[in-house]
């Protein structure tokens, strides 16, 4: 009994603010583009090994930093591999840093936030003075410096572009959870006797969702523009990996005799973040008429 | 008022602490002996050994930690293992070029994001409108390193306007890496002036002075920006995060003689006294910069209490 | 007054001049600009470790002895030497009308304070093996120094030469303050330390009093250009004369270019993929010989490198005394198959391959390019990057730790000789954590005839144990043999006389700017 209660209190809570939310987001033009873009992205991705027209890491010597041709629509790097083909295989990878980076940052960042404005007091102290310490290196140095400590690769980005994404999520998540803790229904779920977790979870956590989505959209091109500068430095994905930031990073020698090795990969990347960002925006606009501008 | 700038002073000492800690921390969670690799391929056992007990290697962390904090306060960041000069001194050389830096890019981004956004709201809607808001976009979107390539292909390589990189001493070294370094905050500037103003021109004090009939290029400029520059300011402030990060990366395409680039060769080069020295520099920067806009927008904005 | 005088005389100079209708004849100043990549992180010979500071330094600073391009050893400060017969002990005889750039004058006393210091364990130089086998410099009179040894050392003289032990005025190093390291060096060379801009340039000025005369140019300034693509586009321009590693792919442009010159020099470092040789499959000299002949090296060196670079054809570069023609391996994929199947691999195996980045010209490409090409014979291969320090630590474990399979690596013989480069990579009393021995190859054949060489004075005899004992390396394979790196240089045409030495240093001081 109490059980359905409850649920019939989220589900309303849902339902109709975010149902109003994707018909005003299906009207923000921008952010269908944005849409669009991504969804071609996620298509590269999902099918890179059946649409690249060759193998990524398959050399050939006596053809580098060919020139688009026909035959290889984007051109070839400094071992003669064909530039479309590491772009679309690159998809996979710099989506995944995105997705897996801000899944690492908001599945931490996100109960730590709800911990420390629900509770308050000490741990809520505490928190902000954790956060206050990570938040004071600028974000793409502090993902140098844990890239640079825990050594380089793939893996290792993810890491530290997730741990950078931390503080936003804490900050997000606490802010909401201070708004909606007094509200009536959260003071009536308290008195029916649901237990704090409860609470948080089935009351709180719901309500801070469309912030949640709209900062997840806005993090993953960040995660992506960071990561790139990180592959872009040298401390990214291992050799012969075609990740976007190292591609373009290995191509810069030659951006005199070669620059297609160089601007495709920077085209790939700004192409795709822009795709978040649009969409971020427009979901700002839809889902979060209290952060419109 | 001053008790605030008190408080927020205060602050900061838990914050310095912690990150002292954190770059402290750094170098002991390095995979691999730091001493080995800093001694290099042809040192001897012996050199290895004394490397390790220059850095303090064989004693217990907390008492490191206090030797570490020790040092940072007298100023002594120890020595650089690449050029056995003080790291301290190592930095502080090229801190006045990312100052030069960063004062340039912070200019190109008031000064375009400023004008980009007034225009865009006093005529919104327009192509104009449109137009520099997909500018601002791209300038968001875009990777400060490939930006500065392009840039660099296209007027140094190309058109042979400006030089390639380096630090020449005139004014044209500075452009291109100004620019490039600049972008993300002249955009992220212009959609704050431009929504900001959009609110302030809303207001009622403006729809008075329209009523009263001034012009509306009065009321544009003196009533409604002075207003809606507030929380420009603050923007501009926060921009030296994005700066500062940026700084490494546009230092490294530009071979900008900063302390971004030093960062990145000490990184390559495991000369931790230097990178730890960087980190910790860029990090008090971006505090006190934080510090200096929160207590500069308290004084501009009396609505905000001091709670 | 003295000023008035001159301006006087000046002025009527100038209005005589005019009115014989002719410019002065002004002898403009020599001044050489180059751009090196990397600037020295120090020119203090007891810290220096790498070849830009050798570069700089050897203009002020000199080593006793000259090692010249072909090799040979020359007398420098160092007139002549000689060794006693049980080769323990050395006898140098030095130059008397040597002088330090402050007035000291050079004698026996001044290198005995200068080996002291660079010997001095407490100083802890990086490169004081290259002579630790002395256990005492005695002032045998003003201008005679003698070496004492604890063991026979045949290249010492070869050591002596290197740029890092040069010879600093004891004075001005005792003008120091305690504990403080040499700043601007104060030694004999033909030019003297005038500015040094951390992250711009280093200036010298000609030494008026050098010994061997004083140089033609007046003034060479060092600058720092770390971007390649920099480099290029300042001597372009004209704003600089010399340049230091073109990147191969500007070569065409530059080499169409009249008014530019490419320089090509070899350099004593050898790249290549070492195997553990105490795991499997590697412990097997088919399998190693096999991974040889799967490598496409002409390939490499032509597509990747872009020619800056020649196929290895022993462990050690030419221009190391020592050297000899073993190889080149050819590349034979089939022969490759051939052997694998007969080792037991018929379907190739899995391992891996560890590499650095950015430490040797394009390593990681190459890395790759080995991955493909091994890829083709059966061998899958993953590639490890690892930073450059860690990947040290890593490779440099004793045998019952090391966990390497295939790891990238180069090395030079910065001596230019073959003891430096053989001794140190292929003798098993180097493995580590003794020494860089990092296959973990043992031939007791090999052990032996290095052994030998190192205490042979006679240099045929020397020649012929190293012969020996390239080719017995040659055929066990403990690497993939790839390739010698190539200098590549450009400067302009109007640059006379200046020298690129293997070791990858300039050297300026016979050089002048035409006209």
């Amino acid at each position: 009994m109490v059980v359905d209660q409850e649920a019939a209190v989220t589900v309303s809570q849902k339902t109709s603010p975010f149902w109003d939310g994707i018909r005003r987001l299906k009207r923000n033009r921008m952010a269908m583009v944005g849409l669009v873009i991504i969804s071609i992205f996620v298509l590269c991705a999902v099918l890179a090994p059946w649409i690249a027209p060759h193998d990524p890491l398959d050399p050939s010597l006596p053809h580098t930093l060919q020139e688009p041709s026909p035959a290889n629509p984007l051109g070839r790097d400094e071992l003669g591999r064909d530039i479309l083909s590491r772009i679309l295989h690159g998809a996979r990878i710099s989506l995944s840093i995105g997705l897996i980076s801000v899944a690492i940052g908001a599945l931490i960042g996100v109960p730590i936030g709800a911990i420390s404005g629900y509770y308050g007091g000490k741990i809520d102290l505490i928190v902000q003075r954790l956060i206050d310490i990570m938040l004071a290196f600028p974000g793409i140095l502090m993902a140098i410096v844990i890239v640079s400590t825990l050594g380089v690769g793939l893996r290792n980005v993810m890491i530290a572009v997730g741990i950078v994404s931390i503080p936003i999520y804490v900050r997000l998540v606490r802010g909401s959870v201070l708004q909606v803790k007094e509200q009536e229904y959260i003071s009536s779920a308290r008195a029916l006797g649901s237990s704090n977790l409860r609470i948080i979870s089935r009351h709180i956590l719901p309500n801070c969702l469309g912030p949640i989505i709209v900062q997840s959209t806005l993090q993953i091109a960040t995660a992506i523009l960071w990561a790139s500068g990180l592959g872009f430095l040298g401390l990214g994905a291992q050799a012969p990996t075609p990740e976007w930031g190292t591609m373009l990073s290995r191509g810069r020698v030659f951006i005199r005799v070669a620059p297609h090795v160089t601007i495709v990969p920077g085209l790939a990347i700004l192409l795709s973040v822009m795709g978040f960002n649009l969409l971020g925006d427009g979901l700002r606009d839809a889902l979060d008429p209290r952060l419109k501008r | 008022m001053w008790q605030y700038v008190l408080r927020r002073l205060i602050l900061t000492i838990p914050v310095l602490i912690g990150v002292s800690l954190l770059v402290f921390a750094m170098v002991r969670l390095v995979p691999g002996c730091p001493a080995v690799a800093i001694a290099g391929v042809h040192a001897t056992p012996e050199f290895v050994e004394q490397v390790r007990r220059d850095l303090g290697l064989d004693r217990p962390l907390h008492t490191q930690y206090f030797i570490f904090v020790g040092n940072l306060l007298r100023g002594d960041l120890g020595v650089s293992t690449r050029t056995g000069r003080p790291a301290a001194t190592e930095i502080w050389d090229k801190f006045p070029n990312t100052v030069e830096l960063a004062m340039a890019s912070t200019l190109v981004a008031s000064v375009i994001g400023i004008i980009a956004g007034v225009i865009s709201a006093t005529r919104q809607h327009s192509i104009f409108d449109s137009g520099s808001m997909l500018v601002a976009l791209f300038g968001v979107s875009v990777p400060v390193f490939w930006l500065g390539l392009v840039l660099m292909l296209l007027f140094a390589v190309t058109l042979d306007w400006l030089p390639a990189g380096g630090r020449g001493g005139t004014i044209e070294y500075l452009i291109l890496p100004a620019i490039t370094l600049g972008a993300a905050s002249a955009a992220i500037i212009a959609r704050m002036t431009r929504s900001s103003m959009l609110e302030v021109l809303r207001q009622d004090f403006i729809t008075t002075a329209r009523a009263k009939g001034l012009r509306e290029r009065i009321v544009t400029y003196k009533h409604a920006l002075k207003n809606a520059l507030i929380p420009v300011v603050t923007i501009i402030g926060l921009q030296s995060g994005i700066l500062l990060g940026g700084a490494v990366l546009t230092e490294t395409v530009f071979a900008w003689p900063g302390v971004g680039r030093l960062m990145v060769d000490s990184i390559m080069a495991r000369d931790f006294p230097v990178v730890q020295g960087a980190v910790l520099l860029f990090a008090v920067c971006f505090v006190f910069v934080n510090l200096f806009v929160d207590v500069l927008y308290s004084f501009l904005d009396p609505r905000i209490r001091y709670e | 007054m003295k000023k008035g005088l001159l301006m006087v005389s000046a002025v009527l100079l100038m209005v005589s001049m005019l009115a014989m209708g002719c410019p002065p004849e002004v002898e403009p100043e020599q001044r050489l600009v180059v751009a090196m990549g990397v600037e020295p992180p120090t020119l203090e010979p007891i810290r220096m470790a790498c070849s830009p500071a050798a570069t700089v330094s050897q203009h002020i600073t000199q080593p006793l002895v000259y090692l010249d391009v072909d090799g040979s050893l020359d007398p420098s400060l160092a007139k002549s030497w000689e060794v006693s017969p049980d080769g323990l002990v050395w006898t140098l005889e030095l130059r008397q009308d040597v002088k330090f750039h402050d007035g000291t004058p050079f004698n026996a006393e001044a290198v005995k304070f200068n080996l002291d210091r660079f010997l001095d364990p407490d100083n802890a130089a990086p490169f004081r093996f290259l002579i630790e086998r002395i256990t005492e410099v005695e002032v045998a009179g003003d201008y005679t120094v003698k070496l004492h040894l604890d063991e026979p050392f045949a290249p010492l003289v070869a050591h002596l030469s290197h740029s890092f032990i040069g010879m600093l005025s004891p004075t001005a190093v005792k003008a120091l303050p305690e504990g403080e390291l040499v700043d601007y060096p104060v030694g004999t060379g033909p030019f003297k330390m005038y500015e040094w801009v951390r992250g711009e340039h280093i200036t010298l000025v000609a030494n008026d009093e050098y010994w061997g005369g004083r140089p033609r140019l007046d003034k060479i300034v060092w600058e720092f250009i770390p971007e390649d693509a920099t480099r290029v586009m300042r001597l372009e321009a004209g704003d600089v004369h010399h340049i230091y590693r073109v990147p191969p792919m500007d070569v065409p442009r530059l080499e169409a270019d009249p008014e530019i010159e490419v320089v090509r020099a070899s350099s004593v470092r050898v790249i290549y993929v070492g195997f553990n040789c105490l795991v499997e499959p590697f412990d097997n000299p088919k399998v190693r010989r096999a991974l040889n002949y799967a490598i496409d090296r002409e390939a490499i060196v032509e597509f990747v490198l872009g020619g800056a670079g020649r196929p290895s054809d022993a462990p050690i570069v030419p221009a190391v005394f020592g050297h000899h023609a073993a190889g080149p391996y050819e590349f034979n994929p089939e022969k490759a198959r051939q052997l694998l199947a007969e080792a037991g691999f018929p379907d190739g195996f899995s391992t891996t391959l560890y590499h650095p980045t950015g430490r040797y010209m394009k390593d990681v490409a190459v890395a790759e390019a080995v991955q493909a090409q091994l890829r083709d014979v059966g061998v899958e291969v993953e590639l490890v990057t690892m930073e450059w320090a860690a990947y040290l630590a890593y490779l440099r474990k004793p045998p019952e730790e090391a966990t390497h399979t295939m790891y990238l690596l180069g090395w030079g013989t910065v001596t230019l000789d073959a003891d430096y480069g053989l001794y140190a990579l292929f003798h098993s009393s180097q493995w580590p954590t003794a020494g860089w021995a990092l296959s973990f190859y043992k031939n007791e054949a090999v052990d032996d005839l290095l052994d030998a060489a190192r205490i042979t004075p006679d240099l045929a005899k020397r020649q012929a144990t190293y012969k020996e004992a390239i080719e017995l390396i040659w055929e066990d394979a403990p690497w993939i043999f790839l390739y010698d790196e190539v200098q590549i240089n450009a400067q302009c045409a109007s640059v006379r006389g200046l020298v690129l030495h293997p070791t990858e240093r300039v050297q300026a001081w016979d050089a002048w700017i035409e006209k």
